[in-house]
């Protein structure tokens, strides 16, 4: 993965062809990354297990003080958590193996609960990070393009405040003024009243709401779905927005003093032109492989951000059963989380080492 | 790259910042639904923060389900809007036919939504699943005094009580235990999901559910075969949308994208909106007290004290009722949203009387040094007496950090009280005030019905809920006394006998009194005539121009 410094990558011309290191292939390659999912999986999955025990099993967490202490051990002992820990760990990790994350204290299958609400954070995602490629390409290209004048230094300013700023806090004040002050934007949610009953009421709903309204054909609809994303999408997107700001930057300003640019500017082709046609497209490539960290970033800062907009999916869930102290739905999710993490880095893995020939296998 | 390939791009790339502009140029974010009136009766949204807990009767005990509950199920007797009086809502007639009988006659030809006959077996089976469930979410413990339930004939069911005259009984039959469910489509010893209720629409209620997405949007349309205590719906379809974060609520309300704010909204926010033209705050009677306990056992002079002193311990309790002061706690920290109470019973109910405002401070609510001071000489007390004072700042609102703060600070500054305060998390808390681990504490209280008894019984008979080991056979007494006595003045009067006794013995010491406070839209109509002594908002008298 590159480094995120401001020192210019080194770049391999676009033209280079990949050299075999180690002899294994792309074959060896995949094969060992998709094995090291399993020890990332199976180390996230017992942290995840043991840290919510610390506090205590998930019965007393949810109903400690509202049942008499005779019902609770009842309780406690019916679910099993009076065993030995390490017992009730290698049983949950027998469940895990068979796809089976649990339940919800209101007996909602923790599988569930990710296809229903799993679709809503998808969606927040895919808008941020579209927001954040928006933000990032185009913006580093400019960075890079006056490195080290004005433009550069308001642009990594930018860049450094919005990876920095909190996403709560980039939220509320979005809300301030696009929604509250100006009125352009929707304070909350994820359409109006009627949109969204409109598109629960579809025959079988993706829960994509963009989707949704694009296959009702309801227009107006779809518009206000593109309204109340716009502003939760962007408050995730600048997260991300910010570090893809500043690796187009450092990577195109390497790449602009790379041979085969120096060639172009000798021949006479325009400044803008050696920028947005030769030098950034390599320097484009790093950013697949860094997308795959920052989907954990978004669904990290999905938490906070689908609960400042009020955004129902699986962040806004997680909180809520935070809150209700549901331990047993809170250790689901963070491991279904976790293997979606571990999975995506996978397959962003194998699409860096398929485009960059950076990467040696 | 071919130059049409580079083109698409950058066209592609245009039109997705040109969609994001222009969906900040569509207009206003407001509500788009239809709310025309018409013959329709039109439809409004109102926001609340009250979750659901179960949708099933049997398993829900809480705010959130009761004001679901309150729109689709039927109940036997009811409060009408604007009243305060227990009146027949689904039945005829509802009274005690025998000292352990109360009958009641259920009107004619009843049914749910869903076609199925509504009648006496329907409502035997509501009150026998509850208690054969037993819930731990749920209102069983509502119903101890019920032995049994007979159904002579299709529209009568005859309840038999424990304890004979229960005059509390009617008001169980308008709480979380009323609701009448079809037997023909729940379970009989378990719980039902809230979305295989919400298909089936065993409901009798005024409205129907016609779309349910738990804890996020229900939809409700009007029933039109409700027959009882409200006439008919004037709105054809209500939304609920529920909210996570109160302050989005607000907003929303604030920005009009809902009609109606109901549940639950910091003093903060209502304070601001009331500064604002578009929307109007209504402001009814509620019934949620918050009250200071004391341990009779731990306490400062507590009779398991090294200074065990039960005059002196008086005193203790005595001093601090004349130290606070309510109207200041309401003003700075709930901007009049909670007012002064008086009483351990809240204002407004019948038998409801003031005697802590003439015993304590200066007789008129406000404090008075000087009668502490007194009450301190007389009892031989010399120097400050150290009170370790526990509140809970996640149970009750934001609001308790502040509040107990200006408490501290009321007793602190007469010099004759050094305050340790103290917060614990809820769950800690509920299980630590029963080990007498907290001599002198916060605890709030929402009454389960509308009955000056549900702020008696749990607290001052013997072996109460507050577990703080105060005993007074001659109060245990009249409680048991007005519980079985018919006669409304005659029960008054020993209602206010007790309050009269409980202020001079202060097992608790009452501080306010929650408001009802709903916001609306200038142009909705009926939320003041909901918000009355029922503790019920029925969304079925609201209605939008």
């Amino acid at each position: 993965m590159t480094a995120l410094v401001d020192t210019p990558a080194e770049i391999e011309p676009p033209a280079l062809k990949r050299s075999k290191k180690s002899g294994g292939g792309l074959g060896r390659y995949i094969l060992v990354r998709f094995l090291l999912i399993i020890p990332t999986i199976f180390i996230l999955v017992t942290l995840v297990f043991f840290l919510m025990r610390v506090t205590g099993d998930p019965i007393t967490a949810a109903l400690g003080g509202k049942l008499p202490p005779d019902q609770l051990a009842a309780k406690i002992h019916d679910a099993g958590y009076d065993r030995p820990i390490f017992v009730q760990y290698f049983e949950y990790l027998g469940q895990i193996f068979t796809g089976n994350f649990g339940s919800t204290l209101d007996n909602q299958p923790i599988t569930q609960v990710l296809l229903t609400y799993g679709s809503a954070t998808l969606e927040l995602a895919f808008f941020a990070l579209i927001v954040a490629l928006l933000i990032g390409i185009p913006l580093g290209m400019v960075a890079a393009k006056f490195r080290d004048k004005w433009p550069d230094a308001v642009l990594r300013v930018f860049a450094i405040l919005g990876y920095a700023t909190p996403v709560f806090f980039a939220g509320l004040l979005l809300k301030l003024v696009f929604a509250v002050w100006l009125g352009w934007f929707p304070v909350a949610g994820r359409a109006n009243t009627d949109n969204a009953l409109a598109l629960q009421q579809l025959g079988s709903p993706t829960g994509i709401y963009f989707l949704d309204a694009l296959r009702s054909g309801n227009m107006a609809a779809l518009g206000d779905v593109l309204q109340h994303a716009a502003l939760p999408a962007i408050a995730l997107g600048l997260l991300t927005g910010g570090v893809f700001l500043r690796l187009v930057r450092t990577n195109v300003i390497g790449t602009l003093g790379r041979d085969y640019v120096e060639a172009g500017r000798s021949r006479g082709v325009s400044e803008f032109r050696l920028v947005t046609k030769h030098a950034y497209k390599p320097a484009l490539i790093p950013i697949i492989t860094v997308m795959g960290l920052q989907i954990a970033m978004l669904l990290g800062g999905a938490v906070l951000t689908e609960t400042t907009f009020e955004w129902k999916g699986l962040g806004f869930q997680l909180a809520q059963y935070l809150g209700s102290r549901d331990f047993v739905a809170v250790q689901g999710i963070v491991a279904l989380l976790a293997v979606l993490v571990a999975v995506t880095n996978f397959i962003v893995d194998v699409i860096a080492a398929l485009i960059d020939p950076r990467v040696r296998y | 790259m071919s130059k049409n390939t580079t083109k698409l791009r950058y066209l592609a790339a245009f039109a997705g910042v040109s969609a994001l502009a222009l969906t900040a140029c569509t207009g206003p974010a407001g509500n788009t639904s239809n709310t025309s009136g018409g013959a329709s009766g039109g439809s409004f949204t109102i926001g609340t923060t009250d979750k659901v807990v179960a949708l099933d009767p049997a398993g829900s005990y809480d705010n959130g389900s009761l004001f679901m509950e309150t729109q689709v199920y039927p109940f036997l007797v009811n409060i009408k809007p604007q009243g305060n009086e227990i009146e027949p809502d689904l039945a005829e007639s509802a009274s005690f036919t025998k000292p352990t009988e109360y009958t009641v006659k259920l009107r004619p030809n009843l049914k749910f939504v869903n076609g199925h006959t509504l009648d006496s077996k329907d409502v035997k089976f509501s009150f026998d699943r509850i208690l054969k469930i037993n819930d731990e979410n749920g209102p069983a413990s509502l119903l101890t005094n019920l032995a049994s339930i007979a159904t002579p004939d299709a529209n009568t069911v005859v309840f038999t009580l424990k304890q004979p005259n229960d005059q509390t009984f009617p008001g169980v039959l308008t709480s979380s235990a009323g609701p009448i469910v079809d037997d023909e489509v729940f379970p009989a010893d378990k719980l039902m999901t809230d979305e295989d209720i919400a298909k089936a629409h065993p409901f009798a209620g005024a409205y129907d559910v016609t779309s349910y997405t738990k804890n996020q949007l229900v939809s409700l349309k009007a029933n039109p075969g409700y027959v009882g205590l409200v006439e008919k719906a004037k709105t054809d379809v209500v939304n609920v949308q529920y909210y996570a974060n109160s302050n989005n609520l607000k907003l929303d309300m604030q920005t009009n994208k809902i009609d109606v704010a109901w549940r639950s909204l910091s003093a903060t926010d209502i304070g601001d909106l009331k500064t604002k033209d578009n929307v109007k705050v209504h402001t009814g009677p509620g019934g949620e007290l918050r009250y200071i306990v004391f341990n009779f056992n731990t306490m400062p002079f507590g009779s398991k004290t090294a200074e065990a002193d039960p005059k002196k311990a008086l005193a203790v309790r005595q001093a601090m009722a004349d130290l606070v002061d309510r109207q200041a706690i309401s003003d700075s920290v709930y901007k009049g949203t909670y007012t002064p109470v008086y009483s351990p019973v809240a204002s407004g109910l019948p038998g409801a009387t003031e005697p802590l405002k003439s015993l304590y401070g200066d007789g008129n609510g406000a404090p008075s040094l000087d009668k502490a001071k007194q009450r301190f000489a007389d009892a031989g007390i010399t120097g400050p007496v150290t009170v370790n004072l526990q509140y809970n700042p996640d149970h009750y609102g934001p609001g308790s950090g502040d509040e107990y703060a200006k408490v501290k600070d009321q007793l602190e500054k007469s010099g004759l009280f050094k305050v340790n305060l103290q917060s614990t998390e809820w769950t800690q808390y509920s299980k630590d005030r029963n080990k007498d681990l907290y001599p002198v504490y916060q605890l709030g209280w929402f009454p389960d019905y509308s009955d000056a008894d549900n702020y008696l019984t749990p607290f001052f008979v013997k072996d109460n809920f507050l577990h703080n080991h105060y005993d007074n056979a001659e109060v245990q007494k009249l409680i048991a006394e007005q519980q079985g006595t018919n006669d409304k003045a005659k029960r008054a009067d020993l209602i206010g006998q007790i309050q009269e006794m409980e202020a001079k013995d202060l097992s608790t010491l009452p501080l306010l009194q929650g408001n009802q406070i709903a916001i609306s839209g200038n142009n909705v109509d009926g939320v003041d005539t909901t918000l009355d002594a029922a503790f019920k908002f029925r969304l079925a008298v609201v209605s939008k121009k």
